[in-house]
């Protein structure tokens, strides 16, 4: 593959063409064209079918030869058999890019088709996502190619997570899942069969993209092994990469000669490039989102040195023992200055030590207190607070002043709340303003964790070698 | 591919900085106690056709009296005609200490990938191993270090760590200056109070 393919007008298109529009609303072009139509894309939208004259009342095309103006892309969602042609006018129309939703290729045995695909791509240089994907999102400029109901899927707000993943499915998993936590997204990307472009080319927009805080990314395969490296250690020294990768149990090297070749499997290999390029490792779906949601929200740490203020002291040892556990982590020691605000600030059967438990009648007023204390105290690099709101105490007013020191606080702080119905309530609310919340303390302390571990990648890269 | 000659792998391996325990081949029993010089060694059956040493008993550890050398270069020569072409090496006995393991082998997709871990014969139960791809600088080093839970054994205690780290990285050049070079092992590399020591090296290669 030559030069490095620019993804800016898949992404960020004026013109757009839809091959494979349909009035029939069972079909994937016409329900592609409903969510541009329900995103309200702001640019050119062309409907592109042989038969009909207009669709969701705009103007059709017999083809994309017949469009007056340069595309930027051409969503293509026709039978596999009919690409290559609808590839070949796009050439001719210089279209900058596509994206090709069909399957129908290499993943049913169809390479040659596939390879059919790519050559006519690479000749007139179209940057081309899929086959066999789900394609683009980006709510800023109002792309989506998605061909699933609008009802069916909750789609997320504006942020700065972007995610990439080869698999259609586990793309619309997470992103339904995204809706639901407090941060927003910045770019979707399904890529399928990665024909022609691919995770390399994928991460190298998203490390040079500005709107993207923090990539997510779950990959099955690498095809380009060296470039990827190199991708992903320029990737993982600009911002946050969270990876979770399918295939972990796949078989070793088989026929290992030596122990070495027998201990470092695919796996083992894929995984020390990832480390070695300073990515966060996810273990599972739901992992993705809670190291997404902290490094798309907080700051970096200072050091590991954690406080926690708690309404309920079982969740205080709870949260204490999963910090232990996370091997990296310690325990704040307060200073002299801050023990003793703290007690005359508190009620006597407050208990001056860390964990800070409030006691069950806490309120606003009791942690507005502990936090103030906790803030400006140098021996703590990150807060923890834990608000049950089954308390006598906690409601409303109390997740509203957690959210106002949020705002002024410059050290991560992060809430773990567990319950149901008026915790969810109040969850959501914290998270809507940019509070990440947890409901297990062992998912909280690996956050931090892995807040605190890349801060230290980062450190290191930054630092000449000792 | 060929399992590199030892003294051979031995020399490129000290052209890297990285120096294994005192070996010479034997070709008579004499040859063996004069080797020896009244210290305990070890001797082996070389061949390519037998790859684990140690299961197919044709290793002997710490002979030093003249007579144990003579009649195991006696054993082992016997052995040795079942898998000709053989050698015998005689090696100075390593002092007991941990074994680490120190390797490196060819991934077809990413190239080289350096290896560094609990050694010995556990090697593969408990699977405490780092591995990063070369080239390696010395923050990917260390980093491998610090991934290992047993971090302090393979750096006796933080006292050895600048030696095993120039290892690690010595041998990352190596792999990456050597193209034909597919495979190695060290393994056991035994660490002790005085440092540490490669006993044994396997190096395949492609010519």
């Amino acid at each position: 593959m030559g030069a490095r393919l620019d993804l800016k007008p898949m992404l960020k298109p004026r013109s757009v063409a839809i091959v494979g529009a349909s009035r029939d609303p069972d079909k994937v072009g016409h329900v592609i064209l409903q969510n541009y139509l329900n995103a309200g894309f702001p640019g050119r939208l062309y409907p592109v079918n042989k038969t009909a004259d207009k669709i969701l009342g705009l103007k059709a095309y017999a083809s994309v030869l017949d469009i007056k103006e340069r595309l930027d892309l051409v969503v293509i969602a026709v039978p596999a058999p009919a690409v290559p042609a609808v590839m070949e006018e796009c050439g001719k129309a210089g279209v900058k890019a596509a994206v090709v939703v069909s399957g129908g290729f290499a993943e049913v045995g169809n390479a040659d088709l596939q390879a059919q695909l790519v050559s006519i791509a690479d000749r007139y240089g179209i940057a081309t996502l899929g086959p066999n994907c789900l394609g683009v999102m980006d709510p800023r400029s109002r792309v989506d190619t998605l061909f699933l109901p609008t009802y069916k899927l909750s789609k997320p707000q504006i942020g700065g997570v972007s995610f990439m993943a080869q698999s259609g499915a586990v793309g619309s998993t997470v992103l339904d899942l995204i809706s639901g936590e407090g941060f927003g997204l910045s770019k979707f990307i399904s890529y399928g069969n990665a024909a022609q472009v691919d995770e390399v080319d994928i991460l190298d927009y998203l490390a040079d993209d500005p709107e993207t805080n923090v990539i997510v990314m779950y990959i099955e395969g690498i095809k380009r092994g060296r470039e990827f490296i190199a991708a992903a250690k320029r990737a993982g020294a600009i911002k946050p990469v969270i990876v979770l990768k399918a295939g972990k149990t796949a078989a070793g090297v088989k026929a290992a000669h030596s122990h070495t070749a027998a201990l470092a499997g695919d796996y083992e290999v894929q995984e020390s490039i990832f480390r070695q390029a300073g990515f966060i490792i996810a273990d599972d779906l739901s992992d993705l989102l809670y190291y997404a949601k902290i490094f798309e929200a907080e700051p970096e740490p200072k050091g590991p040195r954690v406080a926690i203020v708690t309404n309920g002291g079982g969740a205080g040892v709870l949260t204490t023992d999963a910090l232990g556990a996370s091997g990296i982590l310690s325990m704040a020691e307060f200073t002299r200055q801050t023990s003793e605000a703290l007690r005359k600030a508190m009620p006597p059967l407050v208990n001056i030590a860390n964990p800070l438990d409030l006691a069950g009648d806490a309120g606003e007023e009791r942690y507005d207190k502990a936090l103030a204390a906790l803030e400006s105290d140098a021996n703590v690099d990150m807060i923890i607070v834990i608000m049950l709101f089954q308390t006598p105490g906690a409601d409303s007013a109390s997740a509203a002043k957690l959210i106002a020191y949020k705002d002024r606080s410059e050290k991560p702080m992060i809430v773990i709340s567990i319950g149901a119905g008026y915790t969810e309530m109040h969850k959501r609310m914290m998270e809507s303003a940019g509070l990440p919340v947890y409901d297990s303390p062992a998912d909280a302390a690996a956050a931090l964790a892995a807040l605190y571990r890349y801060s230290l990648f980062r450190k290191r890269r930054s630092q000449p070698s000792r | 591919m060929k399992l590199l000659d030892y003294m051979e792998a031995k020399r490129l391996l000290e052209r890297y900085g990285i120096s294994s325990i005192e070996s010479a081949y034997v070709s008579s029993a004499k040859d063996a106690v004069s080797f020896s010089k009244g210290r305990a060694i070890a001797m082996k059956v070389l061949s390519d056709k037998q790859l684990h040493k140690s299961k197919a008993g044709l290793v002997r550890l710490n002979l030093s009296a003249p007579g144990e050398i003579e009649s195991a270069y006696a054993a082992l020569s016997r052995k040795g005609q079942a898998l000709r072409p053989f050698k015998i090496i005689a090696q100075r006995m390593a002092e007991r200490g941990d074994e680490i393991i120190v390797g490196a082998r060819t991934d077809p997709q990413f190239g080289k990938v350096v290896l560094i871990g609990l050694g010995g014969i556990y090697v593969e139960i408990f699977r405490d191993f780092a591995l990063r791809v070369a080239p390696l600088s010395a923050v990917d080093a260390e980093e491998m270090l610090a991934q290992l839970k047993s971090e302090r054994i393979v750096t006796h205690g933080g006292r050895h760590r600048k030696q095993i780290l120039s290892l690690l990285l010595g041998v990352a050049r190596l792999m990456k200056e050597n193209d034909s070079i597919s495979e190695l092992d060290l393994n056991p590399v035994i660490v002790t109070e005085r440092g540490y020591s490669v006993v044994d090296i396997r190096v395949l290669g492609k010519v």
